[in-house]
């Protein structure tokens, strides 16, 4: 290995944004299996003090859920991230969520995703707790996430790297 | 190789959502076989999350799975159970 791989090795990795203002957390914090036991992926969650939902990358858009809960980015080093905003919030039907992209969208970091009312998520008893997951984890070798204090959107919160 | 195919159509009002395809990952991942999934319009792969949510597979859907592998028997076995109990 010459000189200039190790210059090259050095940023060869991806660096994820968060999604929404507020407290960054591990993903082990997230009352909820699915989440907390990394059944989804490996992640952070953010405990949102604003509703807006940003991109955490360059990437499309691979899924929206016509519910407007979560929705997904994939990266074009091919990392699935996965954005849930709130727990069971599926079952809200859409009410407190305004959807702003469409499957297979370009979209650039720190685009507007998805609007939530986190006032009305609260007063129908759910947790707005949203975790931020990388679907296909198995991929990367390294996951790193920065955990533990409050963020703006864009603030590095995780670096996949291969 | 033969392989094996079942049919399911989902009950659950919200379709395949994030935790039971988190679920779903979880149990086709415990088999060798590789098990996708079709709805007729989409085909996905039931070992990927992304794969499987993009598919968006709402309630009265029917989803066809074929599994293909040396656990082929098991695998559709214990994916056909899994369906019932929580889709």
């Amino acid at each position: 290995m010459g000189l200039f791989d190790i210059f090259k090795k050095k940023d060869d990795g991806i660096v994820l944004g968060a999604p929404m203002k507020g407290k960054c957390v591990s993903i082990r914090e997230v009352p909820d299996p699915t989440f907390g036991e990394e059944i989804l992926g490996k992640g952070i969650a953010i405990i949102p003090s604003d509703g807006r939902v940003y991109a955490p990358a360059d990437g499309v858009v691979s899924t929206v859920f016509p519910t407007g809960h979560a929705v997904g980015v994939t990266t074009p080093d091919g990392a699935e991230l996965l954005i849930h905003i709130g727990l069971d919030t599926v079952e809200l039907k859409g009410e407190p969520f305004t959807i702003k992209v469409s499957a297979d969208q370009n979209v650039k970091k720190g685009d507007l995703l998805i609007e939530a009312d986190l006032e009305k998520i609260k007063a129908s008893g759910k947790d707005t707790i949203t975790p931020m997951v990388i679907c296909n984890s198995d991929n990367w070798t390294n996951i790193e996430s920065f955990a533990g204090r409050d963020v703006e959107p864009g603030d590095e919160v995780m670096k996949l790297s291969k | 190789m033969t392989m094996k195919q079942f049919q399911y159509t989902i009950k659950d009002e919200l379709g395949i959502h994030a935790r039971p395809a988190g679920l779903l990952v979880k149990k086709a991942s415990e088999f060798k076989s590789t098990v996708s999934v079709d709805n007729g319009t989409k085909k996905g792969d039931a070992k990927k999350i992304m794969s499987l949510m993009m598919m968006a597979v709402k309630q009265g859907q029917t989803v066809t799975f074929t599994i293909e592998g040396e656990d082929e028997a098991a695998a559709a076995e214990a994916l056909e159970a899994f369906m019932k109990e929580n889709l």
